[in-house]
């Protein structure tokens, strides 16, 4: 029962890929594309997208009714547990939003169907990487995903400034891969053993296993955006089209970091410094990505650092997690995932309308820049309001999502009793407060009286922006405000966690 | 010295993943670096059939070289094709030409 | 019945707000209406709270895990600063509608100020430890969105962010000591904290007293946190009536006030706050006596006053800085939306623009003065009554040099608020801007709190009472009003004070004779409108984290070479640290 919503679940988004881009390139071919009209391309890719939440609702009944399972297809070992539900679930809802958002902005673009394959097909890799059981099969979902991501990055192949972060992109991700395998290989050679429950069992106190799960770090680490590996994020995200900016930072990222939990889970009781080493990382993560963004004046990249600080919280719940067999702290860290995906969507969605409406919408490929914003709360006072709340909650500020995720992950913090770990939350907390000088001042810019002129030339919002702008939001302050919203998939998944690292 | 199978596989890997990693970080030529990138990937490929072969695993070893193989042609193609974009736009393949997205 | 009212008071203004909201400033009549009504029936709410106090959590709503449960609790304490909140809350409504006409955001403004009052009124009436950090970050967020609300002005928007930031570094010690209740007693009630205190570790009482003193000392604009508060005077003037100075402010010496019996104990908690309310009060004051601008002048002065409610608690007079509280919330807000009237006629905030504007605006100037007797500690009014009660604690439980010190800002401030009112509306004209009195919908919230600020000193007994019967851990006893006030008039620390307050008053009547003396003090002057070196120590902090920042830019070189680099050099680091600590 279980195995057959896992199929389904996986099957319908990678089976959709080549036919809806097939059924977009067979019709642009036929006729001539009128301008306007909705590629099938895209509405297949939105179907499918709805259609899978069924099979992934059924898996959710059943894993929270009765715990998780491991499901074998011939040699490939999966584990349908809370950690994979959470990460589906994001991809699930972001790309369906996405899908819906990106229509305006392509409509009538070349390689417009090249973009919902690709993306239909990113999103069923990221459903089969959350579930993984063996390095091997994580590895091959892994690559698919970030193989589908190369040329959505670099869809916009003809402006320079996207062709360059795309050609940045491959190398560093190939890069990483190639020291995943690496270490994958060193998994093998000191094991035998490919797959995680048998490698937890077997694996013994060694250096192969140390390194290999350094290499698992910073391997995965590249595509987590961990510090010093996250030199192409900003590139990446502010050249991409906005749908594809959304996913990187609110669903891609946080594959990255799932795909390290799994590699890394089984071998990390073999050494006494992952949580710590996990922390630092998260640390240096936080004050990273705020210092870096304080400073932008460009938006997306501004929002592309922000990542980098969010992933920070993600990691230090987790290192407590994995440090003081803390429930709550996994827990944490997946509601920050959660948490961050739908904010981080929602501010880039509701940015992407803004540069659509004021730049994109013209035919300009000019950068959205803070000071564009000023005064589009006159002209669009919704995504105006949107974004700020997006920002808002990014900066933690109750009664949006954001503190609640953050608040649970540093009174999992204080629990431990561990001074060191007591400070790190106060100065995770402090970088919170350090957020909010470049997250305030964009809500100020946009609240002017003084309309930029972009603004007063700016188009009308298409509805199939607007409306996942508006849903985001409405999720944003709806968690804020009751956070046992997610509680069920977030509990099961700091189960799973914790199970992982053999807990 | 043993000239057995595990140490020249051993050195093999050394060599081919120290030549990649010099390509990756000394050279200004976006094909160079492609191929540099290869290069690694084969070092890690050689790691794995090694690992297979003293493990006793060949049969799982050989499926996942294969598809290390396919997943990184793949890669490849789609790295090439962007260089020659990159070349068509730019007109040059080198490096320093990529580097206006900075700070 | 007090569940449903708590939820009425906190839950009113929030739906105003989004009503307001949803109109979008197509129809400012509308919006007035609805503004004023919710904030009235939030009001009613409050008062009617009044009878239904309670000492035991009235309202829980298990939210589970780690965030507890959400509870409310209707306390003496709660319900006077619920009743401060959405009482003046409402005036303060009432007063924009003529302040802000022809503004074009007034959805945006209305919004923000009913939000807040919700928030506020929470703050209050919650017993979880969680919570009251939740509104105390929504209150934050209202007053930083205030105080730029014209987002066009440059000192608006740095004077909003400088709050924020501000207030929110303070609120650290909050959250740290939030989470320490937590994990160390498993739960975020206040009442656990109250009760259990003396069974937790020496060390971590003391991080909490002193995080939470922090928190309070930011959130008040206490030394050495108070540069925030005049530069939020950009904000319209019944904003800062309302937050900065008759409620958020507040909510820092309502955190000393309601944890006072957990924190007594701890060495050195007591002598740090009547510390920190010494310096405020005298630096303040001293500050205001160099002011150049009308709201500024008040800003300081609330900074004083504040000083004199947190050294209050310092020497444990809890009912008296209460007591205090409310005379300050009526006269502080009166003369804030007075100030209001007079700079919406004058067209500056520059007292040295101003002069001569009493016989234009005669209403006015008659409450202007009332507050401003009121705020010298004048008999009758209600600052006297509640001042000399801190003065006679302070001289009765707390260090002399404390004492001596607050006796003189007494004069200090006598002398800066004479000094004011003189240069508003006496001597000459130095202004051409056509003059009107106060609108009316300005009147309607100027006179009843005039009249408040002579007559809230009778609602000592009954405050007393409530104090007493709902706040079992703070050891008070209940006199009656006319106890109370008799034994103010009879101390003599009475008589002293109100000595030194009519000598700052001849200190300004008599200036031109003394001075000489005073040339000796103008030195200060520089040094009082750079709040002494405060100032300086913020754009010292703010530029070396800008001048790291750009620092740090360089990092992203955009080289492919050297990010691959920067791929390798975190393989190599991390490989190193798991040699090193294996």
């Amino acid at each position: 029962m279980l195995a057959n919503a896992l199929f389904w679940m996986i099957t319908i988004p990678l089976a959709a890929s080549p036919v809806s881009y097939l059924a977009g390139r067979l019709t642009t071919l036929r006729a001539a594309s009128i301008p306007g009209r909705a590629s099938p391309a895209r509405w297949l890719a939105l179907l499918t997208l709805l259609a899978a939440w069924i099979p992934y609702i059924t898996a959710v009944r059943m894993v929270l009714a009765s715990g998780s399972q491991t499901i074998v297809w011939g040699t490939v070992h999966f584990r349908v547990d809370g950690l994979g539900l959470v990460l589906s679930g994001v991809s699930l809802a972001l790309g369906a939003l996405v899908v819906a958002f990106s229509g305006p902005y392509l409509a009538g673009m070349e390689g417009e169907d090249k973009f919902y394959g690709l993306l239909t097909a990113m999103i069923g890799a990221m459903l089969g990487l959350g579930f993984s059981n063996d390095l091997f099969n994580l590895w091959v979902w892994f690559e698919v995903m970030t193989v589908s991501s190369f040329l959505l990055v670099a869809f916009h192949w003809q402006q320079p400034a996207a062709l360059e972060a795309g050609v940045k992109y491959l190398v560093q991700s190939a890069v990483g891969s190639a020291l995943v395998l690496m270490g994958i290989a060193l998994v093998f050679l000191e094991t035998g053993v490919l797959n995680l429950d048998q490698i937890r069992a077997t694996a013994q106190p060694s250096s192969l296993l140390a390194a290999a799960g350094a290499l698992f770090v910073i391997g995965f680490g590249v595509k987590a955006a961990l510090v010093p590996m996250h030199t192409w994020l900003p590139d990446a995200h502010s050249q991409a089209p906005s749908g594809i900016s959304a996913m990187l930072s609110g669903v891609v990222i946080e594959a990255g970091l799932v795909a390290m939990l799994r590699a890394l889970g089984p071998l990390a009781g073999t050494h006494s410094g992952w949580p710590h080493l996990l922390m630092s990382f998260g640390a240096v993560n936080m004050l990273v990505g705020n210092l870096m963004a304080l400073r932008q004046t460009q938006v997306k990249r501004l929002l592309a650092y922000s990542s980098l600080s969010h992933v920070g919280y993600m990691l230090l719940g987790i290192g407590i997690a994995v440090g003081f067999q803390s429930a709550q702290a996994a827990g944490g860290a997946l509601f920050h995932v959660v948490n961050h995906a739908l904010m981080k969507g929602l501010a880039f969605l509701a940015a992407g309308t803004l540069l659509y409406v004021l730049r994109s919408g013209h035919g300009s490929h000019h950068p959205l820049m803070t000071e564009d914003l000023s005064g589009a709360s006159r002209r669009y006072p919704w995504i105006a309001l949107a974004l700020s709340i997006a920002v808002l909650g990014l900066g933690g500020l109750p009664p949006l999502a954001g503190f609640m995720s953050k608040w649970q992950i540093f009174a999992a913090g204080f629990q431990t009793q561990d001074g060191l770990v007591q400070a790190l939350v106060i100065f995770g907390a402090l970088n919170s407060v350090l957020s909010l000088g470049y997250y305030a001042p964009l809500v100020n810019i946009l609240y002017r009286r003084e309309a930029a002129p972009l603004v007063g030339g700016g188009l009308r919002a298409p509805l199939s922006m607007q409306l996942p702008v508006m849903l985001l939001a409405v999720l944003v302050i709806a968690i804020g405000i009751w956070p046992p919203l997610v509680n069920g998939l977030v509990v099961s998944g700091s189960r799973a966690v914790l199970a992982l690292f053999g807990f | 010295m043993t000239l057995s199978m595990p140490s020249i596989l051993l050195v093999g890997i050394f060599s081919l993943f120290g030549v990649g990693l010099y390509g990756l970080l000394a050279v200004r030529n976006l094909i160079k670096v492609i191929v540099a990138l290869q290069v690694v990937v084969k070092a890690v490929l050689l790691a794995l059939v090694l690992a297979g072969n003293l493990r006793g695993q060949v049969p799982l070893a050989q499926s996942l070289g294969l598809t290390v193989l396919v997943a990184d042609t793949v890669v490849a193609v789609i790295g090439l094709a962007l260089a020659v974009q990159v070349r068509r736009c730019l007109g040059t393949l080198d490096l320093h030409a990529l580097a206006s997205l900075r700070r | 019945m007090a569940s449903t009212l708590i939820l009425l008071t906190i839950g009113l203004p929030w739906a105003g707000a989004v009503l307001v909201w949803l109109d979008g400033n197509r129809r400012p009549r509308l919006q007035n209406t609805l503004a004023v009504t919710f904030s009235l029936a939030a009001g009613a709410a409050a008062l009617a709270l009044i009878a239904f106090p309670s000492s035991q959590t009235s309202f829980r709503l298990p939210v589970g895990g780690i965030f507890g449960d959400f509870t409310f609790l209707a306390d003496g304490l709660g319900i006077l600063l619920a009743v401060i909140a959405t009482g003046i809350g409402s005036l303060a409504v009432i007063f924009s509608i003529d302040y802000m006409r022809g503004e074009a955001e007034l959805g945006r403004y209305y919004s923000l100020i009913l939000f807040f009052i919700g928030a506020m009124a929470g703050l209050v009436l919650t017993s979880s430890l969680l919570l009251m950090f939740i509104f105390w970050e929504i209150t934050a967020l209202c007053s930083y969105a205030l105080i730029s609300f014209h987002n066009d002005d440059p000192k608006a928007v740095r004077g909003g962010i400088k709050a924020l930031i501000i207030t929110q570094v303070g609120g650290l010690g909050l959250l740290g000591g939030a989470l320490l209740a937590f994990s160390s007693l498993g739960s975020y009630e206040i009442s656990e904290l109250l009760k259990n205190a003396h069974t937790l570790p020496q060390a971590a009482l003391a991080w909490m007293a002193f995080g939470f003193l922090a928190a309070a000392a930011a959130k008040s604009a206490q030394f050495p946190f108070h540069t925030w508060l005049p530069d939020a005077m950009e904000a319209p003037s019944p904003v800062s009536a309302l937050i900065h100075a008759a409620t958020m402010v507040n909510a820092g010496v309502y955190l000393l006030a309601r944890f006072y019996p957990a924190f007594e104990g701890v060495p050195g908690w007591k002598t740090a706050v009547v510390l920190v309310g010494v310096v405020s009060a005298l630096m303040a004051a001293v500050m205001a006596l160099f002011a150049d601008d009308l709201k500024r002048l008040l800003a300081y002065s609330t900074v004083s006053q504040l000083g004199y409610m947190v050294y209050a608690i310092g020497v444990g007079g809890i009912f008296a800085s209460q007591f205090h509280l409310l005379s300050h919330a009526v006269f502080k807000a009166l003369l804030f939306l007075a100030a209001g009237a007079v700079i919406h006629a004058a067209g500056t905030r520059a007292l040295g623009e101003m002069g001569g504007l009493g016989s234009a605006m005669p209403r006015v100037r008659i409450v202007f003065i009332t507050g401003a007797l009121a705020l010298a500690g004048i008999p009758v009014l209600n600052g006297f009554w509640s001042k000399e009660l801190i003065l006679e604690n302070g001289l009765e439980h707390g260090p002399v040099w404390g004492y001596t010190l607050m006796l003189l800002t007494a004069g200090l401030t006598a002398a800066y608020i004479f000094r004011g009112v003189w240069m508003v509306f006496y001597g000459s004209r130095r202004n051409t801007h056509p003059l009107h009195d106060a609108q009316p919908a300005m009147q309607v919230a100027l006179w009843p709190l005039a009249v408040a600020s002579v007559l809230t000193g009778l609602l000592s007994g009954p405050l007393g009472k409530l104090f007493a019967a709902t706040l079992p851990f703070h050891d008070l006893e209940a006199l009656t009003t006319r106890a109370i006030l008799i034994d103010i008039l009879e101390a003599p620390a009475t008589w002293l004070a109100t000595g030194v307050v009519v000598m700052g008053l001849a200190a300004w009547w008599f200036r031109k004779e003394l001075a000489p003396v005073f040339r000796f003090f103008l030195w200060l002057g520089s040094p009082a409108r750079n709040s002494f070196g405060f100032e300086d120590f913020n754009r010292a902090v703010v530029r070396s984290t800008q001048a790291v920042a750009d620092l740090l830019r360089h990092t992203q070189t955009g080289y492919l070479t050297m990010n691959v680099a920067g791929i390798l050099i975190g393989l190599v680091i991390i490989l190193a640290i798991l040699a090193w600590g294996g």
